[in-house]
């Protein structure tokens, strides 16, 4: 695989599930900027323990996710029915607490930050190869989690907390269970992104995990849509990707071009470019398709 | 007689075929720039371009890299490691020697790529803690930080037999805490007593705390170890509170930049700064390289590092003339090596202020000097090597 696509295609997957991360408890009103904190808790535990303790990546990779988990677990049972400013503010003191440790712990760099980490498989080829199965089957595994969370009970009553906690509280459901349940599925997703991240540049400096990357999900769900999961999924590689491909004279204005895009969106088009109903008449015109084939 | 002369003139022509210089492959030597030319660190990033490109300039001016032009092209990460790794990845599929990355974020995400490909890049902005991780594919441009600033300190202190105990401002970012870890010791070899130091916050936006801290702690003096502007408003704030002897605080030399100067005002005069580069040096390249920065720069002087970039491609001619580099891309692997290698053991290499000698990777004799601050401007007080 060329280098720039294999760059390419494993930072759009990260970037696809981190805004995941994000969209699924804003589906409660959760702005939940833990995650971030999540994906630099997991990472340097995880470069932690290959580096030093020489446990397996699989290993590794797999207390990325349960210490992600286990952090949004702890914090959701304070913040899970938390309005959303409380939400953020969390998130927000989360992001600086972890730094500050982070910044003080030598034995995973310091301010220096970890280099060096292994080529997963032996070799970087192989490495890449295993980054990039390992990435794909999770945007899989989780679109389709959060496909069928979109379209069960709970993802209904996701909505409904959306439009009206009160409203949706009179109904009879659970906020601060059905809050708990999107941070921690949120924070173990975090983590294992951050494990990867890491493993994608194989070094880990504070600076990869900054507000820099709040404002890259943010953007993401709300031009893609922050009503249905497929606006960060096809967003993501035409934000990230289509700078790429700007000529020079161009580059130096694209901040300029993306903060013209977001203020343009959200005047003309609030709920992004991908709205529940335009997936729902995609999904009618598809059925109408197979309705035909099925006839004929 | 004639059978003689052909198998003379034979012998001539596979003599000259054997010591001519290898044919150059290119018509133009590309040097890209992975740099930040958007973003929160542009104004930087201009710096060290207009240095690189201003060697091009010249190198041009003078008939180029074996007679062929040379061109930097600026490659923007945007400070953006993202966005470095994808620019880098791109640029190891041909490209011969690169400048950049900058700065460590983007170090950290786009030179493992170089270093895998095996392509050189000069990392000439950052410290050697950080170079020495992607040698033999980058060189150091500056020596070990604990071997070279604890002398460097200890030089400043020696000046003024009133200091006993000193006192450090610490920003936690990259190197500098190890920055303020190598005063400490060289400080303490000559009996001066260095107290807790007083961690400045990155998100700092007041400073009269931190301020009173220190003063509470009564030091003889102070070094600074964080970013210009808070250093600038933290000296602000120690004037404000009594602190007279103004020769008895040292700015580190990444709190040498414009930002000290703008917003220190005239509250930074009599200050102490150590740096890497000397602007009064008198040289005719260093002057006409001076007068051009502040032709472009509405007279603002040279930045500390905008030589760096304009040394490095300097550096690139110098091997590639030397080593018989041809920009032929079948022997991409092998002439990338051959930079690599004598760029990490040049002697007697003629940069823009000093000559300096390179062992492995790391500079063995560059010098570094102490200046005090006057009406605005730096005057040289000492140089220390």
């Amino acid at each position: 695989m060329p280098l720039p696509l294999y760059y390419f295609l494993s930072i759009t997957a990260v970037n696809v599930l981190m805004s995941w991360a994000l969209y699924l408890p804003y589906r409660v009103t959760n702005l939940h900027f833990i995650v971030v904190a999540n994906m630099a808790i997991s990472g340097y535990t995880a470069a932690y323990m290959v580096m030093n303790l020489h446990i397996p990546f699989g290993v590794a990779l797999l207390a990325g996710f349960l210490l992600g988990g286990l952090i949004g677990y702890v914090v959701s049972l304070f913040i899970g029915d938390a309005p959303t400013f409380a939400v953020v503010i969390v998130g927000f003191t989360f992001i600086y607490i972890t730094r500050t440790v982070i910044e003080n712990m030598k034995v995973i760099g310091g301010t220096l930050g970890l280099f060096g980490l292994p080529s997963i498989g032996g070799s970087p080829a192989v490495h890449r190869w295993i980054i990039i199965a390992i990435l794909y089957g999770l945007v899989l595994l989780v679109g389709f989690l959060i496909h069928r969370f979109d379209h069960s009970r709970l993802g209904r009553a996701a909505s409904a907390v959306f439009v009206d906690k009160e409203l949706a509280a009179s109904l009879g459901v659970d906020i601060k269970k059905l809050g708990m349940l999107v941070q921690t599925f949120s924070c173990t997703l975090a983590g294992g992104c951050g494990v990867l991240y890491g493993f994608i540049y194989r070094s880990f400096h504070l600076d990869f995990f900054t507000f820099h990357l709040v404002g890259i999900y943010m953007t993401t769900i709300f031009v893609g849509g922050y009503t249905t999961l497929w606006g960060a999924l096809i967003l993501t590689p035409i934000l990230y990707g289509v700078p790429l491909l700007f000529p020079s004279a161009i580059q130096a204005w694209r901040i300029v071009i993306y903060g013209a895009v977001l203020i343009l969106v959200l005047v003309l088009k609030p709920e992004g470019f991908i709205t529940r109903r335009r997936v729902a008449s995609i999904e009618t015109f598809l059925s109408r398709i197979r309705k035909k084939r099925n006839i004929q | 007689m004639r059978k003689i002369c052909s198998v003379l003139l034979l012998v001539l022509l596979a003599a000259g075929s054997a010591f001519a210089q290898p044919q150059v492959e290119v018509k133009e030597w590309t040097v890209p720039f992975l740099n930040c030319l958007t973003g929160p660190i542009a104004a930087i990033g201009e710096y060290l371009e207009w240095g690189a490109e201003r060697a091009a300039f010249e190198i041009n001016a003078a008939g180029g890299i074996k007679g062929k032009p040379v061109k930097v092209v600026g490659v923007d990460t945007a400070m953006d490691p993202q966005k470095g790794s994808v620019e880098m990845a791109k640029l190891v599929e041909n490209t011969l020697v690169a400048l950049g990355p900058v700065p460590e974020p983007v170090i950290m995400a786009a030179m493992p790529i170089a270093v895998e490909n095996g392509m050189m890049s000069f990392t000439a902005t950052t410290s050697y803690e950080y170079a020495v991780k992607y040698f033999p594919w980058t060189v150091s441009w500056f020596p070990p930080t604990e071997l070279r600033l604890g002398v460097l300190v200890a030089a400043w202190a020696k000046q003024f037999s009133d200091i006993k105990t000193v006192i450090q401002f610490v920003e936690p970012y990259g190197p500098w805490p190890g920055m303020a870890d190598a005063h400490v010791k060289g400080l303490t070899g000559m009996g001066v007593k260095v107290l807790d130091k007083v961690e400045v916050p990155s998100d700092a936006v007041t400073f009269g705390p931190l301020a009173v801290k220190a003063l509470d702690a009564k030091p003889d003096g102070i070094v600074f170890v964080c970013n210009a502007e808070k250093i600038a408003k933290i000296i602000k704030e120690l004037k404000s509170r009594g602190w007279t002897k103004m020769d008895h605080l040292l700015v580190f030399s990444s709190g040498d930049a414009p930002e000290l100067y703008s917003t220190g005002g005239k509250d930074v005069d009599g200050i102490q700064v150590y740096n890497y580069i000397n602007p009064f040096v008198d040289n005719p390249r260093w002057n006409a390289f001076k007068a051009a920065f502040e032709k472009d720069h509405n007279g603002m002087a040279p930045f500390s590092l905008s030589p760096n970039y304009y040394d490095a491609l300097y550096m690139i001619k110098e091997a590639i003339e030397k080593t018989g580099v041809t920009g032929d891309p079948k022997k991409l692997k092998e002439e990338r090596k051959k930079i690599a290698d004598y760029c990490a053991n040049v002697k007697g290499f003629k940069g823009i202020q000093f000559n300096w000698d390179m062992k492995d990777g790391v500079p063995t004799n560059k010098p570094t000097y102490i200046f005090t601050i006057e009406n605005g401007a730096k005057t040289l007080t000492k140089e220390v090597r």
